[in-house]
């Protein structure tokens, strides 16, 4: 069958709008299934009632008289005029009206057609959306940090009040533009653009982008921007919420710090190069025996300097990732020490574990003596491997140096360079209240191990500061 | 045999640096600021390499503008810088390419290695 074939009357059944025609004096001729369903009447109330009368007099509304006394009659038609009626049947209804005025061939009086649609629940819904709308906008002006919600073509749907004062824009401006555009175009930038894209589709919200700029009438600041995506349940329209913190003064105070930190490391580094100095001119007019101690205090000195670098990042309360600074310190001894003898490789295992920034130093002091002692005497030739391992056992830290040099030929007939390196060992470990292990003999390497307590700090206590 | 352009403010690092170099068979023209340093450079000097210092008196990154103003005007001048401060990944992007820095404080073995890897370059 065609549409074409359909008769007019299944048409009139199937609409889901309220349909009547009435005749020129406004009596009902006819109504559709859709009305008296709508309005829980029947044909034989309706049909042949004045409309005013139908229903104990309940559509005597002075909204559709206006309309079919005043309007219609000079009118040919009507689309959309709104009625609000509290009937006693259905209860209060927002209904829009259409009206049309039909003529039949030899009928000069003409009837009129109304389409009545129930739009109640739009209405209520509309009304609810609108209350929420304007609490939402409530809670939006009161939140000092700025920020705006936008479209997901980008464009600003609202801005806060903090925004608007904030960066001297009306709101008239706001509206319909994008973020990028707005002010001296401070946000346009790429990177920025980039994640925001990504924001609705990948649900994938933005965290502290930062961006430092001069703005008009504040100068220059710092703003973190975070954004994430919004929904109404049961709305499958989404927005983003972009905000705008001022961490101009935080960032500021964290420049201090380390503005603070660096003149501090530059004065005790030139210090200590002062010293090592001394030594180098004191080592120069020395008798070379002697010279090799000179160097080896050098060396500490030197070590002690790295150390200072490597945890002097941390600022109170933080802790020195041990993983991080062995393999920091391994850098600098395969740096410093082994010079041209590039056939021994110094390998690190290390767990992430965390070490009290005071117990840095004489932990760094540890591994750098032990491992300068094995790179100074395991390896003659020149080629072999050390490892520097650092594992969690229970409730303490095991540091292992192992390498797989000459190994050990008699500990009782060590020369002095190397009893007053194990003194040292002996003095780390004992200042760090651990234990120490040795193992190995001629032909099979050394291994050390060392038992340290457990530095750990309480969970979430500390920001964990990468060496 | 090279000459070698030593810019330090402290006197005595500057002293001690060079007495070192010295000790190994080079020249060393000495400098305690850019523009001492500068003039040098500006000369008919033979030079072959500048051995500098980053914090330079008031200028916290002086050593890397000397450095840069040096390269203009001896495009072939080896460069190795010196500092007591953490080297960052800002500060590398401020070095002249193929340039490298030996942190303080340094050994005679670490300078001496520093300097032969910079001549051979």
């Amino acid at each position: 069958m065609a549409v074409s074939d359909i008769g007019a009357s299944d048409i009139v059944e199937t609409v889901p709008s309220a349909l009547i025609v009435l005749d020129r004096n406004l009596i009902i001729t006819s109504a559709n299934r859709a009305f008296y369903q709508t309005f829980r009447t029947s044909a034989d109330k309706t049909e042949g009632c004045n409309i005013y009368d139908l229903g104990n007099r309940q559509w005597d509304i002075p909204a559709l008289r206006t309309l079919l006394e005043s309007v219609i009659p000079h009118r040919a038609s009507v689309e959309g005029f709104e009625v609000e009626h509290d009937f006693p049947t259905i209860g209060r209804r927002t209904m829009l009206v259409n009206a049309r005025k039909i003529f039949r061939p030899g009928d000069h009086d003409g009837s009129i057609l109304l389409a009545i649609e129930d739009v109640s629940e739009e209405r209520a819904a509309r009304q609810e959306s609108k209350r929420s709308w304007q609490l939402t906008q409530s809670i939006v002006d009161t939140i000092r940090d700025p920020l705006v919600v936008l479209e997901s073509d980008m464009t600003i749907v609202t801005a806060s009040k903090a925004f608007l004062t904030i960066f001297g824009i009306t709101e008239a401006e706001t509206h319909g533009r994008r973020v990028s555009e707005l002010g001296q175009h401070q946000w346009d930038v790429p990177a920025l653009r980039h994640l925001m894209e990504k924001v609705l589709p990948e649900n994938k919200p933005i965290e502290s982008f930062e961006i430092e700029d001069n703005f008009p009438g504040l100068g220059r600041r710092v703003f973190n921007l975070n954004a994430r995506k919004i929904s109404q349940p049961g709305n499958h329209a989404h927005r983003m919420l972009l905000v705008f913190e001022d961490i101009t003064d935080r960032k500021q105070r964290e420049r201090d710090v380390v503005s603070l930190t660096n003149e501090i490391s530059h004065r005790i580094k030139n210090n200590l190069q002062v010293i090592v100095g001394l030594i180098a001119y004191e080592a120069k007019w020395t008798a070379a025996p002697c010279v090799q101690g000179y160097k080896a205090m050098q060396a500490r000195i030197g070590a002690i300097a790295q150390l200072y670098d490597l945890i002097s990042q941390s600022s109170r309360g933080r802790t020195v990732a041990v993983d991080a600074y062995l393999r920091e310190i391994a850098k600098g001894i395969s740096a410093s020490l082994i010079g041209n003898m590039s056939g021994i490789k110094i390998e690190v295992k290390a767990e992430p574990l965390e070490i009290d920034p005071d117990r840095a130093v004489p932990f760094g002091l540890l591994v750098n003596e032990l491992a300068t002692n094995a790179i100074k005497h395991a390896f003659p030739h020149g080629t072999g491997h050390l490892m520097l391992s650092v594992e969690k056992i229970g409730d303490q830290i095991e540091l292992i140096v192992a390498d797989d040099g000459v190994g050990m030929k008699d500990e009782g007939a060590a020369k002095v360079p190397e009893k007053r390196g194990s003194d040292y060992v002996a003095i780390f470990v004992r200042q760090l209240g651990g234990t120490i292990a040795t193992s190995g003999s001629e032909g099979t390497g050394t291994i050390v191990r060392i038992r340290l307590p457990l530095l750990l700090v309480p969970p979430g206590g500390a920001d964990r500061l990468a060496a | 045999m090279a000459v070698i352009l030593v810019v330090e403010d402290e006197v005595f690092t500057r002293q001690i640096a060079e007495m070192m170099i010295q000790d190994w068979g080079h020249d060393t023209l000495s400098a305690s600021d850019a523009d001492e340093a500068l003039a040098f450079l500006r000369s008919a000097q033979h030079i072959d390499a500048l051995f500098t210092d980053i914090y330079l008196k008031d200028s916290v990154l002086g050593g890397c503008e000397l450095a840069h103003q040096a390269i203009e005007l001896r495009p072939k001048l080896r460069v190795l810088y010196t500092t007591g401060n953490f080297v960052t990944e800002k500060m590398k992007a401020l070095f002249v390419a193929g340039t490298k820095c030996l942190r303080k404080p340094y050994t005679q073995d670490q300078l001496q290695d520093s300097v032969e890897a910079l001549l051979a370059a």
